[in-house]
């Protein structure tokens, strides 16, 4: 089965090239010129991937990636025009899960969608289960519970927590978790990590403010406390 | 310019309000004197001239038909004289005084002899044993004598002397104190001088905020006020200069995206081309890497002139750092040597731009300094040093602060043929390092060969902050 792209891009000509190289790299390219036009695309046929350009006209970016997070966990890359805004953090608390500055080489691009696919399709699990106090993890299965509940995670927040509870304790530094789950070396981006813990905790922390279970090591990292 | 405009305007106001002073002073003084002389001179002319009269009359009724001239001394030295007054007599040829050393026959002067000889009393100023004095002389009736009556008015000039003197000193001291208050009000009046000095100076050194506060004073405030809209009107312009600068930058990207993933299909299909046209196309594709390289470097640099860097700061291990910031460079074999307490460093940084860092000083050294480059981290006190040097031909001490500058790639212009970098490697290296409060400085080698260290010393703080 091939990878379905959708590129939401209004420029058409970036468009237009990015589609050849990714079908180069053998994957199938639906295009959208606005946010209301990807809705559309995505509601009728479901992508894999989907690349978002912040800067559209009419409906913005990280409207379009909050629209699409509220029915699908479909791995979302955000195209920003700059690394160092605001923009990022925007992006990826709009539910991104990763993002890629402008110009970029369709090859990095590429190698971005196939880590967010790996991770979706690989599940290194240990155990069958793992239980702490009120969090149930199932890594098989895909499922986390708080109490009796099962909480909706995307895939990306899903490989973070099971990487934090496959060594459960041991404090984990942005770098290694961002090699383990995002597949980026010593260099990629802190606020990946930051904003993906924050955003975890909101969904599985009785109190996000105070958290019980993936507690900040200052200085460190993060580890999941027992 | 006219000498009188060389000397500062602080000078002039001091030395007129000295002239000031120095010219009421003087007429002051020179009035005070001739008024003082004046009313003294008329006293004492008028005390003489009552004593004379009655000493006259009273000699009249005293002196007898015989005129022995002891009677006449007795009768002399029984007169009440003011003080200094000097009695002479003169009885047909015959002269009696009380003191004829000082006043004498011979001391009275023919003018007044003749003035009295026609019956009239008479008075003239004459010198007397070198003092001035005032001679007043009366024919006796009825008989051939005269009196005469000298008052000595020397010691008018002696006080009006030490009048003068005081008045001097006065003078002085009054001149002396309208310097100073010139002095004083100059400088008042020209503090709010050395504030716009002060603003502009700021100003030029690229405070572009800099304004002068409204001053108390409405006569400052309108220069106050141009002041304050030159510097708006220059920061907008500035402001308007790097913001082109930067949205030039961020234009091009989109093209450059275009660029970069056409020149990506291409190679994909590079086999199936000519040799020219491979050729051709891994020129583009290296050009459009560098093109893109450079409009990443001007957007990074107009972050700076537009004021938008901001330190993304976090706790960094330096020496884990700088290894995989090797790792990751154009020249991942060169070698590191890590002093024992630059091991364990932890510094707080950027890690996006301190990165930049890294790789920029090793990319330069690989340009200009023939390969064979060397890092070295160490530390002291509250100061982390990272050190990259190299064996090149090193860098003159007079390019030493230029080869910072934007665009600036040192005096051997003609390697530039080979040159790929964009020319603001440096520049960016070095504002990096300055808003990690840093520095960065490029010396000679320490072991004395030939070749350049670029040393980047950034400061170690104690509490690192926590950016979740």
């Amino acid at each position: 089965m091939t990878t379905r792209i959708l590129t939401v891009e209004d420029d058409e000509r970036i468009r237009m090239s990015v589609r050849l190289a990714l079908e180069d790299e053998g994957y199938e390219v639906a295009e959208a010129e606005s946010g209301e036009d990807a809705l559309l695309a995505f509601g009728q046929a479901p992508a894999d991937v989907v690349l978002i350009d912040i800067m559209l006209p009419g409906m913005d970016g990280f409207e379009v990636c909050r629209s699409i997070r509220k029915v699908s966990d479909v791995p979302i890359v955000m195209v920003t025009a700059r690394a160092d805004t605001h923009d990022v953090v925007a992006g990826l608390e709009a539910g991104a899960d990763d993002y890629l500055t402008k110009p970029h080489a369709p090859k990095e691009l590429s190698a971005r969608i196939r880590a967010l696919l790996r991770r979706v399709r690989t599940s290194d699990s240990g155990a069958p289960q793992l239980v702490f106090g009120e969090l149930e993890i199932i890594p098989d299965e895909g499922v986390v519970r708080v109490g009796a509940e099962e909480v909706h995670l995307t895939k990306t927040e899903f490989r973070l927590l099971v990487e934090l509870a496959s060594n459960v304790g041991r404090v984990f530094s942005r770098e290694l978790l961002l090699e383990r789950v995002w597949g980026y070396g010593y260099f990629g981006d802190g606020r990946l990590v930051d904003v993906h813990i924050r955003r975890l905790r909101t969904k599985i922390e009785p109190d996000p403010a105070n958290p019980r279970y993936v507690v900040t090591v200052r200085g460190l990292g993060y580890k999941l406390a027992a | 310019m006219s000498r009188w405009e060389r000397l500062g305007l602080r000078a002039r106001i001091t030395l007129l309000f000295a002239l000031g002073g120095l010219l009421l002073a003087t007429t002051i003084g020179l009035l005070t004197l001739t008024l003082t002389r004046r009313s003294l001179l008329v006293e004492r002319d008028a005390a003489a001239l009552a004593s004379f009269a009655e000493n006259g009359q009273r000699f009249q009724r005293q002196v007898g038909d015989d005129p022995a001239a002891e009677g006449v001394a007795a009768i002399l030295e029984s007169l009440t004289t003011t003080s200094g007054a000097l009695p002479l007599v003169r009885f047909g040829e015959e002269w009696v005084g009380l003191n004829l050393l000082v006043f004498s026959e011979e001391t009275v002067p023919n003018t007044l002899l003749q003035l009295i000889s026609q019956g009239s009393a008479g008075r003239t100023r004459i010198t007397l044993n070198g003092e001035p004095a005032i001679v007043s002389g009366v024919q006796l009736p009825g008989r051939d004598a005269a009196y005469f009556e000298a008052v000595l008015i020397g010691e008018v000039d002696e006080t009006l002397n030490s009048l003068g003197l005081i008045l001097l000193v006065v003078g002085t001291v009054t001149t002396l104190v309208a310097a100073a208050l010139g002095l004083w009000a100059s400088r008042r009046a020209l503090t709010p001088l050395a504030d716009i000095r002060a603003a502009a100076e700021s100003l030029a050194a690229g405070d572009l905020k800099t304004r002068l506060d409204p001053p108390a004073d409405a006569d400052l405030a309108s220069l106050s006020a141009s002041f304050n809209g030159m510097a708006q009107s220059l920061e907008d312009r500035i402001d308007r200069d790097a913001r082109f600068a930067s949205e030039v930058s961020h234009e091009l990207r989109s093209p450059l995206m275009t660029f970069s993933a056409s020149a990506e299909v291409l190679n994909n299909d590079r086999h199936q081309m000519s040799q020219r046209s491979q050729t051709a196309l891994a020129l583009l594709t290296d050009d459009i890497a560098r093109f893109t390289q450079l409009v990443e470097n001007l957007l990074e640099i107009s972050r700076y002139d537009v004021g938008t860097a901001a330190l993304q700061a976090e706790p960094v291990f330096f020496a884990e750092f700088v290894r995989h910031a090797i790792s990751y460079s154009s020249r991942p074999d060169i070698s590191l040597s890590v002093s024992e307490e630059g091991e364990s460093l932890v510094i707080v940084a950027d890690k996006r731009r301190l990165a930049q860092v890294i790789a920029n000083l090793i990319d330069n050294a690989d340009k200009y300094g023939g390969g064979n480059i060397e890092v070295e981290i160490s530390s002291e006190s509250d100061v982390a040093f990272l050190a990259v040097q190299d064996r090149g031909p090193g860098v003159p001490a007079a390019e030493r602060r230029v080869i910072f500058d934007r665009f600036s790639r040192g005096s051997s212009g003609g390697r530039r043929g080979h040159d790929t970098g964009t020319g603001l490697g440096l520049s960016l290296v070095s504002e990096h390092v300055h808003l990690h409060t840093g520095e960065v400085w490029v010396e000679d080698r320490l072991d004395g060969m030939p070749g350049a260290r670029m040393v980047v010393a950034l400061p170690i703080r104690i509490d690192p902050e926590d950016d979740q």
